[in-house]
């Protein structure tokens, strides 16, 4: 697909406009009070940006921010202090010592579920500030550190704050930059992804853990960066400024008011907040210092109460029509050649894609052997195994607590076996961890609660899983447009999963598992809790899948769905297989009609 | 050498059992209502501030202020759970965090507005009192900070063992659809346990008040040290939040003998991180 | 005794229960079967107070009770052995028992129906201060069932209470539930054992996808070829 932007699109200018705008701002008021709010607007919009990489894309809850922010300030305060080292250099320095710190917090705290996760980066950040309040030698404690001016740029410190206004502005840019990049990235599909639905997407095969720390990464950056700035603009810090818990909050309340896991709605909360901030300040700090903060409690309890959207969610529905009224609208945004996307049903002619009449289809593509996991002295499931062949459909069934559900997870890395083997393609796979590299090994799977990423279109919710397979967006969103024409979704994919009937969320589940492009597939009830119209279709996208070449392993409770598709069945009841066999087989079984509807029920 | 490790584990001890009274609050709260309270500490910081203007302003000793604490502060929590809790009960993680985290930033500055930054303390006839025995030194207001503190656990734990209220609340904590199919109302009893856990650690800002104290932030000092209390302990074990209150206690007169007593915070922070990375459900939870 | 008319459910937006109507009479022992995901738990939450209908009434001895929450439903006198039998597991036996007669008025009959379940199951007796969580798979199907007698109900829900017990267990289970209706408490049963459910029940009905599909005696639909071709899809 090739592109060239027309730059007389408002969709181009617009964002150009404001981005001019911004670069114009600082030397408009000739006034330091003015000026000073500006660079302040920056400065925190900047570091609400950066908390809104972990906090918002990632919906990783950290309150402990103003941890990285101090030492990015006492880092580079304390290296130019001692050893006359230009704070430029003591920046890298401290945001590297934050980094540091941030991964040795962060791989232990991001196992914590979110309250603990916030209550783990408090604690730390509050520890951070007694050390820098105590280790007197290092830091003169809460007497603060004073930075001599001797302006200079090689100083880092200027007379007059318009240059310190563009350094932040240009920080704050580069964040906006990162973000927006992030957000149209695999790496930025992979943490929303994440933050809706951890196990769905180490399904679909994103190691949440390291994507977590990266974001971590890239956030604590910006804001030891910050850190460093901010020394620099007032040449004096103090543990309890820069170590405060409330600088975190006030990150994470911009984040939120602003719109949280957008692109710029933390700038926007910053626009908004800080001259409301400076102006409670001005009238309300001079009677009694505090006074603001108050607001900023009552405004942050009732956004998350009432307004948990943002500013951002709400711009959103009026930028679209005021673009349009914008001169040049009607003109196209992006000259593009499309390549008419081939129907993924052609795919079945791909050489990799086994063929059914294939010597080699009928060896086992994948093997279970004595399978056994005890939960708390009872056996879930007791020494089962089976096989698959390459292009088969086996289906599994078992009355309500068989013991289904726990191989597929036993499978998938969702739970680790007490004993037994599990082989892949020749392969053993046995306790195969996390979920994420299953997934990458070609195994595929759908959830009986389908677990559809809420907040994100189903385009996009396809798309993280094509991105398992394809790096570059572009790429993805082909395959997952290919994805959404085989299971009939394609009118939908700007809709977002949440507004999806449940047929169609059960078909979206298919999407994001076949978007990975597994060689196995395993498929939880996917029909259900659908009508009898409804099964019919899934059905029919079922048995297309198997055409395709993919090997299928089914749960399922409706006997008519589970009797037509498979070619083989496995029973299980009380964890044991009980029974295998063809489903005429399995139905005249008088174990599997035992189990199902009470002994004796035919006698 | 004897001498002072036995004067360190009454010291110890003795702390202990505020940060025990501070904590069984927050753990309640956590195990009923699934909730954890980010401005538990402001709750503390308030009740200080309660006990000293009645002293100052009405001559109440703090003791005695603490009987009219407990139901006020009961009544408050009360509220709070059913104004604001209550709304996001089923809200996201996020929501639940700031909702208490923005309630916090209110009463701490509301705080400083209204009484500024200083340090207030109450100064009782009792106040320096210590009773000496064996070279040992005790303090008489902190031997009393630890018995009540004890008395008020002990109660509380013997309501939710042997009322229907309490037994309710335990049941609601174990397994709540059937607490709901039981008969119990589910919304009743986190508006209970929410004033229980906000009553309990307005007791323990009664009883401090004499040995500490009040100024705005004095609660995020307090908190944090019951976050550690809670996470040692486990947190949905009462029991737990009791004994890791003890352990913390004397963590803190140990290292502050031995280490330094600023390193105290350091200290609590490599036990919680230890304990989450260990044993996350602490030492009595259960996982 | 209990009517339900239309009642329409949904699950977040997942549409549980379509249009479904049941009548059971009072002394009866009702039955409902049906596969998994068909929604019989779902009408019993329904009843029980824990999902909203979203359409349709319930009524209870002649009073509306759809919009109660749960806690008036149990006052009322319809009590729900859940699924899974959700114990208080860190709770003795005896606690146990003694939260199950929460509501004021089975407070006050407390001790008279300790003594009829202790008569039903001996073994809890002996087993009354260990913690709930501790007991065998059968001896916590038994005490779940004891509590909800302790709330003397008038109507009993049991959700699939032979649920993960050996057979000779399941028969057990089915007797007590007899015992229980002779002594007068009507019954509404939501199996998977489709044989033993309906060999004790009066009357039946068979959900599929959330809607009634067939209805009528329990001896009929023990007969009736539909019920084997729902379960084994022959």
């Amino acid at each position: 697909m090739k592109s060239s932007r027309n730059p007389f699109h408002p969709r181009f200018y617009f964002p150009l406009a404001l981005v001019v705008f911004l670069f114009v701002l600082p030397i408009l008021p000739r006034n330091p009070f003015y000026e000073d709010l500006i660079l302040m607007i920056f400065f925190w919009g900047t570091l609400a940006a950066a908390w809104n990489l972990v906090g918002g894309f990632a919906g990783q809850i950290s309150l402990g921010h103003t941890a990285f922010f101090g030492i990015g300030a006492y880092t580079s305060t304390l290296l130019w202090l001692k050893f006359g080292l230009s704070p430029w250099l003591g920046m890298i320095a401290g945001a590297g010592l934050a980094i540091l710190v941030a991964i040795g917090i962060g791989v232990p705290c991001f196992r914590l579920r979110s309250h603990f996760f916030a209550l783990a980066t408090i604690a730390f950040a509050e520890v951070l500030r007694y050390v820098a309040s105590y280790w007197r030698g290092l830091t003169q404690g809460g007497v603060g550190l004073l930075i001599p001016f001797k302006p200079g740029m090689e100083n880092f410190m200027f007379r007059g704050k318009i240059p310190y206004a563009y350094i932040a502005l240009g920080l704050m840019l580069l964040i906006i930059l990162v973000s927006y990049i992030t957000r149209n990235s695999r790496f930025g599909f992979y943490l929303i992804s994440l933050r809706e639905d951890q196990d769905a997407a180490e399904t679909l095969g994103v190691n949440t853990s390291r994507c977590k720390l990266i974001a971590l990464i890239v956030s604590v950056f910006f804001t030891a960066v910050a850190g460093t700035f901010y020394a620099q603009y007032l040449l004096f810090i103090d543990p309890d400024t820069v170590f405060s818990l409330p600088l975190s909050i006030e990150l994470a309340l911009l984040a939120i008011i602003g719109g949280l896991g957008t692109v710029i709605g933390p700038v926007i909360g910053a626009f908004i907040l800080i001259p409301l901030d400076v102006l409670l300040r001005g009238y309300l700090g001079a009677i009694s210092a505090g006074l603001n903060f108050i607001v900023y409690g009552i405004v942050l309890v009732v956004a998350v109460i009432y307004f948990p959207r943002g500013v951002a969610g709400w711009l959103k529905t009026w930028y679209e029509p005021f673009l349009r009224r914008l001169p040049g609208a009607k003109q196209a945004l992006v000259t593009e050649v499309t390549v008419p996307s081939p129907a993924l049903t052609t795919e079945t002619s791909d050489p990799q894609d086994p063929d059914p009449e294939d010597e080699e289809a009928k060896s086992p593509l994948f093997q279970v052997h004595s399978l056994t996991k005890y939960f708390g002295g009872l056996a879930a499931v007791k020494d089962v195994s089976f096989e698959i062949k390459k292009g088969e459909i086996l289906g599994l069934i078992g009355p309500n607590g068989a013991g289904k559900t726990t191989i597929f997870n036993l499978i998938t890395g969702f739970l680790s076996t007490d004993s037994g083997k599990i082989e892949f393609r020749g392969e053993e796979i046995t306790g195969l961890k996390p979920p994420h590299k299953v997934c990458l090994n070609h195994i595929g799977r759908t959830f009986q609660l389908v677990k559809p990423f809420n907040n994100m279109t189903v385009l996009e919710n396809v798309m993280v899983g094509a991105f398992s397979r394809v790096r570059r967006a572009s790429e993805a969103r082909k395959e997952a447009t290919k994805v959404l024409d085989f299971i009939g979704l394609l009118r939908q994919r700007d809709s977002l999963a949440s507004s999806l009937t449940i047929a169609d969320r059960k078909r979206l589940e298919l999407g994001k598992a076949l978007a990975t492009k597994p060689e196995l597939l395993l498929l939880d009830e996917v029909v259900a809790g659908l009508n009898p119209r409804e099964t019919e279709e899934i059905i029919s996208i079922i048995r297309a899948i198997s055409r395709q070449g993919i090997t299928l392993f089914i749960i399922e409770h409706v006997m008519k769905a589970i009797m037509t598709l498979s070619h083989r069945i496995v029973v299980l009841h009380h964890g044991e297989k009980i029974a295998e066999g063809t489903p005429a087989e399995i139905s005249r079984d008088k174990r599997v009609v035992d189990a199902y509807l009470g002994e004796e029920y035919l006698a | 050498m004897a001498a002072t490790l036995i004067q360190l584990v009454i010291n110890g001890l003795l702390l202990g059992g505020i940060y025990a009274l501070i904590s069984i609050g927050l753990t309640l709260i956590f195990g009923v209502v699934e909730i954890i309270n980010f401005a538990h500490g402001e709750f503390l910081m308030l009740s200080m501030y309660a006990s000293f203007w009645l002293f100052q302003l009405c001559g109440v000793d703090p003791y005695v202020s603490l009987f009219m604490v407990i139901p006020s502060f009961f009544l408050i929590g009360w509220a709070v759970q059913r104004i604001i809790i209550q709304p996001i009960i089923h809200a996201p993680p996020l929501n639940q965090i700031f909702a208490t985290v923005g309630m916090s930033l209110v009463l701490q500055n509301g705080a400083l507005f209204l009484w500024k930054a200083d340090y207030r303390t109450v100064r009782t006839a009792y106040s320096t009192f210590s009773l000496k025995t064996g070279g040992l030194m005790i303090s008489f207001p902190r031997l009393v900070a630890f018995i009540l503190a004890l008395a008020i656990i002990a109660v509380l734990l013997i309501f939710l063992k042997r009322t229907y209220t309490g037994k309710a609340i335990r049941a609601l904590a174990q397994e709540k659809r059937a607490a709901m199919l039981m008969g119990i109302d589910i919304y009743r009893m986190y508006k209970i346990a929410f004033g229980i856990g906000i009553a309990c650690v307005g007791a323990a800002g009664a009883i401090l008040i004499p040995i500490y104290y009040a100024f705005p932030t004095v609660g995020a000092l307090f908190v944090l040290i019951a976050f550690v209390v809670v996470i040692l302990g486990g947190y949905n074990s009462l029991v737990g939040a009791l004994v890791g209150g003890l352990i913390i206690g004397l963590v803190e007169a140990f290292s502050g003998f031995f280490l330094s007593p600023h390193l105290k915070e350091a200290v609590y922070f490599v036990i919680f991180i230890l304990i989450l990375l260990l044993k996350p459900t602490g030492l009595f939870g259960r996982g | 005794m209990l009517n339900l008319e239309n009642i329409s459910a949904h699950y977040g937006d997942v549409q549980a229960l379509r249009n479904v109507s049941l009548q059971i009479r009072e002394g009866q022992i009702v039955s409902i079967i049906g596969s998994n995901g068909a929604g019989k738990s779902t009408t019993l939450n329904t009843i029980s107070g824990v999902i909203q209908s979203s359409s349709g009434t319930i009524e209870f001895l002649g009073k509306r009770i759809e919009n109660l929450p749960p806690h008036q439903i149990v006052e009322r006198g319809i009590v729900q052995i859940p699924e899974a039998r959700l114990l208080f597991p860190y709770m003795t036996v005896s606690e146990n028992l003694e939260l199950g007669a929460y509501t004021p008025k089975a407070r006050r009959g407390k001790e008279e129906n300790l003594e009829v379940v202790f008569r039903l199951f001996p073994i809890l007796r002996d087993r009354e201060n260990q913690l709930a969580g501790t007991l065998s798979g059968g001896e916590q199907q038994m005490l779940a069932i004891a509590r909800g007698l302790m709330a003397n109900p008038k109507l009993l829900m049991l959700d699939e209470p032979s649920l993960g017990l050996a057979p000779l267990l399941v028969k057990q289970v089915f007797e007590t539930v007899k015992q229980i209706n002779a002594q007068g408490i009507t019954v509404l049963l939501v199996e998977q054992n489709v044989f033993h459910s309906l060999s004790i029940a009066n009357q039946a009905y068979v959900l599929e996808n959330g809607s009634v599909v067939l209805e009528g005696q329990a001896k009929e639909i023990l007969d009736n070829p539909q019920v084997k071709e729902a379960y084994l899809g022959i």
